[in-house]
C-alpha cells in the first residue's frame, strides 16, 4: 500500500475531528508443530493479514479493521473509526515519511530458511532427551512454534515505519508418574530470533530442565497454609512482579485514576533494595520490541528507583491524558486490536546479595523454584500466582518439595516487604494476557519476602 | 458469496491437489464493541472478518493450515502447506474425519434485532448502566461499561460427504465499578449475555450488583489459618468444576494425564454431585447443532450422582478410545485444530435454599471470588486465593479477602454436602451454590 494511499485513509479518519489518527497494516505468518507421546500429532501453518484504522478523539477512540487490506475497506474503517470524534477537535494531518529507528534484534539463521526437517529434528532431540532423563518421564508434549510479523505504521503525525520480526517460541512438557504421585512441568525458550537459538539452549538442555522438575516433585508433600517468608529463585519468578507491579503500573487504569498506584508518583512505595525496570531494547530478547505498535521508540525505563515511584508505562493515548512522555509501551495483539500501555521485557536490577547467603539466612518458609503463572487486579492490586516447583525452607536450607501451591497478597505489600535482592539476574519467556495477548519476559534475581499468605493443604 | 458451494469446492480442490481427506471450516464473523467511562464513550470498536482453516489428511499424517486471505492464489497455496505439513507429521491410525450424521436445528441462536438496534440506542445503554451503578454513594469510580455483540455464521465441508451451516450471534452489556472508603479499593463487575437482545436482564438490576459486589467487600477483616466449611457461590463454581471437565477430556484421559482417567463407574464424589452437558437447550450461549468437525451435540449425563458416566470425545480421541465421537469437538474459529469442550455444562440443582447453607454453617468462608487454576487436572491438587464473607453462627459477620484455600480433589469431591437450587440457567457453564464441608483455609 502505498504512502499516498494511507494519507487519504489517516485524512479520512480525521475527516469528522480528532487530535490523532493512525493506520496499522500487518501480516503474520505463523508455523507450529506439536509432537506428544512421541509423535507428531500436528503441524499448522497461518497466514493472517488485515489493517486497522485508529483515531483518538479527547479521551475517546475508535477503530476498526478489515482482513482486506484495499483502499476501499480501509477508507471505510476510517469512517467507522471516526464515529468517535464528531464534536471533537479538527488537527490537519501531516503526510507521512519513513521515521528512523533502532533495531535491537539480529538474525544469524533466518526462519524463512529453515526447512521443516529441521523443526522436527530439534522437536525429536527434545523427546528423546526427556524420555531418556529418568523412566518415570511417561510423557512429553513438545510445542514448536515460529513467526514472522510484518508491520506498517502511518500516523497523522507524519510518521511512517515499516519493520519484520521473527518469533520462535520453544515448549517442553514432561509428566512423569510414579504410580502414586504425578507431575507435569514446563519449560520454556523463546526469542526474536533466527534458528540460532538451538546453538545458544540446546533441545535436551531445555527437555532435561523440564524432566528434571517432573522427576523432583514426585515426592512432593502438602504444603503449609498461612502467612511465611518466600525466597524466589532467579528467572521467570519475575512474573510475581510482573503482575504484581507491572500492571498496576502501566498508564492506562493511572490515566482513568484507578490505578493502585494513581497520585503516587515521587512517593516512597517500596523498600531500598527494590529497582524495577522495563526495557524493550534487551538484545532479541521475546518482550522487544524495536518500536512500540505505534511507532515510539522502544526505550529503558526505570519505573521505581530504590523504593522510590518514578515512572508508568505509557501509550500516546495515556501519555497525552496524563501529560508525560511516551514510554514506548503502545502495543497490540494483532491489527484486530487497538494499543494499550503493555509491558515488554519487566524486571528487578540485581541487588548485592548472593542467593546461597540468601537462602542461608531464612530461617523457614517456602522456596519459589518455578511458577506456573498469576494475575492481578490492577485496580486493588491483590496479585496471586501459582508454584509448580517448591521447597520447604528448614533452618536455611532447601528441604522437602511442596506440592502447587498458590501465593497471594497485594502489591504495596510485596514490595514493602521485599528486603534481600541477589545479583543473580536471569529471564524467563512469557505470554501476557490482558485482553489481548503480548509477548513479555519477565526477569528477577533471587528475592526474599518477608510475610506473604501460602495457600498449602496443610494445617 | 456462497460460502457453502466454497466450501465445498474447496474440499475437492484439496483432494486434487493430493490429499487423501479434506475438511473446510469456513467463518465470517461481525463484531461490535462500545466501551463508556465516566459519562461519556471511550471507545467504538468494529470489524467484519473471515477466513477459513483446512486440515487435510496424508497417508494417515495430518496437517493443517488458516488463512484469512479468500484471494484464489492464497487458497491454493494455504492447501498446498496443509498438504506438506500432513506428510511431515506421523501416520496415526485415529486421523479421521466424522460422515454426514443427521442433526437436529437449536431454536433461538441468531436474533436479526441485535444488528437492527442503533449505535446510538446502545451507547446510551451503557451509558445509562454506569450512571445507575455509580448511583450509591459508596461507590467513587467507574472502571467503565460496556455492549458487545457477535454474529457470526460458521461452514464446514469435508470429503466424506459433509457439508453444513449455522449462524449464530450473541450480545452483552457490562459494568465495573469502584467502592473507595479511605485507602481502601474494591471492585465489583457484573455483565449479561444474551442470544436475544429483549431477553438482556434489566440494566437496573445489572448495575445494582455492581455495585453490590464493589461495596459489600468494604471493611475486610483477617481471620487466623484453620480447617472450616467453604461455600462456593455460584459465580466460583468454576474453580472446581472446570477441573473435574478437563480431567473427563478424552484425549487428556487416553494420555494418562488426567486424576479421573480410571473413575469410569465409580463414586468419585458426592452424591450431591450431577453434571449435564447439553448442547441444544434453545437460545443456550453454549448451544449448537452440531460440533466444531460437524458431529451433531446432544444432552449427556457426565457424572451422575457422584459416579462419573461419561468421557468428553471429538472424532480423535473417540477413535483411539474405540467409542463414538460425543460432539464434543470444540474450535476456537477457524484459525484453530478441533479440540475438546462441553456446550452448556451445569451443575444439577439440590434441595436447599443458599440462605439455609449459610444459616446451617456454624464456622466458614462464603467464597465470593477466587484466583489460580482451579484443580490440576494431572494429578487433582487444589490451591486458590479466596475472597468473600466469614460466616460464624449461620450468619454472615464480615467480608474478608487475601486467603488462600487448598485440599485434594478427593476430599473436596466428596466432601460437598450441601447443594442449593439457585442455578442460572442462562449461562453456558453454570452451578447453584454448594458447601465443601472441610477445606484448608489459609489465613493470619
Amino acid at each position: 500500500m502505498d504512502k499516498g494511499t494511507l494519507d487519504k485513509v489517516i485524512a479520512k479518519a480525521l475527516s469528522q475531528g480528532g487530535d490523532f489518527a493512525d493506520v496499522y497494516l500487518e501480516n503474520r505468518s505463523s508455523r507450529e508443530i506439536v509432537m506428544e507421546e512421541s509423535r507428531f500429532k500436528s503441524g499448522l501453518y497461518g497466514i493472517s493479514q488485515g489493517g486497522g484504522v485508529r483515531v483518538i478523539s479527547g479521551d475517546k477512540t475508535g477503530y476498526a479493521y478489515t482482513d482486506e487490506i484495499t483502499e476501499e475497506n480501509l477508507m471505510r474503517a476510517a469512517e467507522v473509526a471516526s464515529y468517535v470524534a464528531r464534536n471533537g477537535n479538527h488537527i490537519q494531518p501531516v503526510h507521512i515519511e519513513t521515521g528512523k529507528r533502532e533495531s535491537f534484534v539480529t538474525v544469524q539463521r533466518p526462519l524463512q530458511d529453515i526447512a521443516d526437517a529441521s523443526r522436527i529434528e530439534v522437536m525429536e532431540r527434545a523427546n528423546q532427551a526427556a524420555l531418556d532423563y529418568d523412566s518415570r518421564i511417561r510423557m512429553a508434549i513438545i510445542e514448536y512454534n515460529d513467526q514472522i510479523r510484518s508491520r506498517v505504521i502511518a500516523t497523522s503525525e507524519g510518521l511512517y515505519l515499516r519493520d519484520e520480526l521473527p518469533l520462535l517460541f520453544f515448549i517442553v512438557q514432561t509428566m512423569s508418574d510414579d504410580g502414586t504421585n504425578r507431575h507435569m512441568s514446563r519449560e520454556r525458550i523463546s526469542e526474536h530470533s533466527g534458528f540460532e537459538l538451538f546453538e545458544k539452549d540446546s533441545p535436551e538442555a531445555v527437555a532435561q530442565r523440564a524432566a528434571r522438575e517432573s522427576i523432583a516433585m514426585l515426592d512432593a508433600e502438602d504444603a503449609p497454609a498461612g502467612t511465611m517468608d518466600v525466597v524466589m529463585e532467579n528467572g521467570f519468578g519475575g512474573v510475581l512482579i510482573h503482575e504484581a507491579v507491572g500492571h498496576p503500573l502501566e498508564a492506562d487504569n493511572i490515566a482513568r485514576g484507578i490505578g493502585a498506584f494513581t497520585g503516587k508518583m515521587g512517593e516512597k512505595v517500596a523498600t531500598d533494595v527494590f529497582t524495577m525496570v522495563d526495557d524493550g531494547t534487551l538484545p532479541n530478547y521475546r518482550g522487544t520490541i524495536n518500536f512500540d505498535d505505534e511507532g515510539t521508540q522502544a526505550q529503558r525505563n526505570v519505573l521505581i528507583d530504590k523504593g522510590v515511584l518514578q515512572g508508568y508505562m505509557t501509550d500516546i493515548l495515556s501519555s497525552k491524558q496524563l501529560d508525560m512522555a511516551r514510554t514506548g509501551n503502545g502495543r497490540r495483539e494483532s491489527f484486530r486490536h487497538y494499543p494499550i500501555p503493555r509491558m515488554t521485557n519487566t524486571f528487578i536490577e540485581p541487588g548485592k546479595d548472593t542467593p546461597e547467603d540468601i537462602l542461608a539466612d531464612t530461617k523457614s518458609g517456602i522456596y519459589v523454584q518455578s511458577l506456573s503463572g498469576g494475575s492481578v487486579n490492577p485496580v486493588t492490586g491483590v496479585f496471586n500466582f501459582t508454584c509448580r516447583e517448591a521447597y520447604l525452607i528448614e533452618n536455611g536450607r532447601k528441604t522437602t518439595p511442596v506440592k502447587g501451591a498458590t501465593l497471594i497478597g497485594s502489591c504495596m505489600g510485596v514490595i514493602s516487604n521485599i528486603d534481600a535482592v541477589a545479583n543473580d539476574l536471569a529471564f524467563g519467556p512469557g505470554i501476557c494476557g490482558k485482553g489481548q495477548m503480548a509477548e513479555v519476559t519477565a526477569g528477577q534475581p533471587t528475592v526474599r519476602i518477608r510475610g506473604i499468605n501460602v495457600g498449602g493443604s496443610r494445617a | 458469496m456462497d460460502y457453502k458451494a466454497l466450501a465445498e469446492k474447496l474440499v475437492n480442490r484439496g483432494l486434487r491437489r493430493g490429499a487423501d481427506e479434506v475438511e473446510v471450516y469456513l467463518q465470517t464473523s461481525r463484531n461490535l464493541s462500545i466501551r463508556v467511562r465516566q459519562e461519556d464513550l471511550e471507545t467504538v470498536q468494529e470489524s467484519d472478518t473471515g477466513g477459513v482453516g483446512f486440515r487435510v489428511i496424508v497417508d494417515g499424517g495430518m496437517g493443517f493450515s488458516h488463512s484469512n486471505d479468500l484471494s484464489e492464489r492464497s487458497l491454493d497455496d494455504t492447501l498446498d502447506r496443509a498438504i506438506a505439513f500432513a506428510k511431515l507429521t506421523t501416520p496415526d491410525e485415529y486421523n479421521a474425519l466424522p460422515g454426514e450424521q443427521a442433526h437436529q436445528e437449536v431454536e433461538g441462536l441468531h436474533d436479526p434485532e441485535v444488528a437492527k438496534v442503533s449505535m446510538d440506542k446502545k451507547i446510551d445503554m451503557a451509558l445509562q448502566l454506569e450512571a445507575l451503578a455509580m448511583q450509591d454513594e459508596r461507590i467513587k469510580n467507574s472502571s467503565g461499561a460496556s455492549f458487545g455483540e457477535r454474529e457470526s455464521r460458521m461452514f464446514i465441508a469435508n470429503s466424506r460427504g459433509l457439508s453444513k451451516s449455522y449462524q449464530a450471534g450473541s450480545c452483552s452489556i457490562g459494568v465495573g465499578v469502584v467502592a473507595e472508603k479511605g485507602d481502601q479499593r474494591h471492585t465489583g463487575r457484573e455483565f449479561c449475555s444474551r442470544r436475544y437482545f429483549a431477553d438482556l436482564e434489566s440494566l437496573e438490576s445489572i448495575a445494582a450488583e455492581a455495585a453490590k459486589k464493589a461495596y459489600e467487600m468494604l471493611d475486610p477483616q483477617m481471620v487466623p489459618t484453620q480447617r472450616a466449611a467453604v461455600i462456593f457461590d455460584p459465580a466460583v463454581a468454576r474453580s472446581i468444576i472446570g477441573g473435574i471437565i478437563t480431567a473427563i477430556n478424552g484425549n487428556r484421559v487416553q494420555q494418562g494425564a488426567s486424576f479421573l482417567q480410571d473413575a469410569m463407574d465409580e463414586q468419585f464424589a458426592s452424591e450431591l454431585l450431577t453434571l449435564v452437558d447439553d448442547g441444544l437447550r434453545p437460545k443456550g450461549l453454549g448451544s449448537k447443532p452440531f460440533d466444531g468437525e460437524g458431529v451433531p451435540t446432544a444432552t449427556r449425563t457426565l457424572v451422575e450422582k457422584g459416579v462419573l458416566r461419561g468421557f468428553l470425545y471429538n472424532t480423535y480421541a473417540a477413535n483411539r478410545a474405540g467409542v463414538a465421537s460425543t460432539g464434543n469437538a470444540s474450535r476456537g474459529g477457524f484459525t484453530s485444530l478441533p479440540g475438546i469442550s462441553t456446550h452448556n455444562l451445569y451443575v444439577e440443582a439440590g434441595p436447599h435454599k443458599a440462605e439455609d447453607i449459610i444459616a446451617n454453617t456454624s464456622r466458614g468462608l462464603l467464597l465470593k471470588g477466587v484466583t489460580g487454576y482451579g484443580i490440576n487436572p494431572v494429578n487433582g491438587n487444589y490451591s486458590g486465593g479466596a475472597s468473600g464473607f466469614w460466616v460464624e453462627n449461620g450468619r454472615i459477620v464480615h467480608p474478608v479477602q487475601g486467603l488462600t484455600i487448598a485440599g485434594s480433589a478427593n476430599d473436596i469431591l466428596h466432601n460437598i454436602d450441601m447443594m442449593a437450587d439457585d442455578i442460572d440457567m442462562n449461562r453456558s457453564f453454570t452451578a447453584p451454590t454448594f458447601r465443601i464441608r472441610e477445606m484448608q483455609i489459609g489465613g493470619a
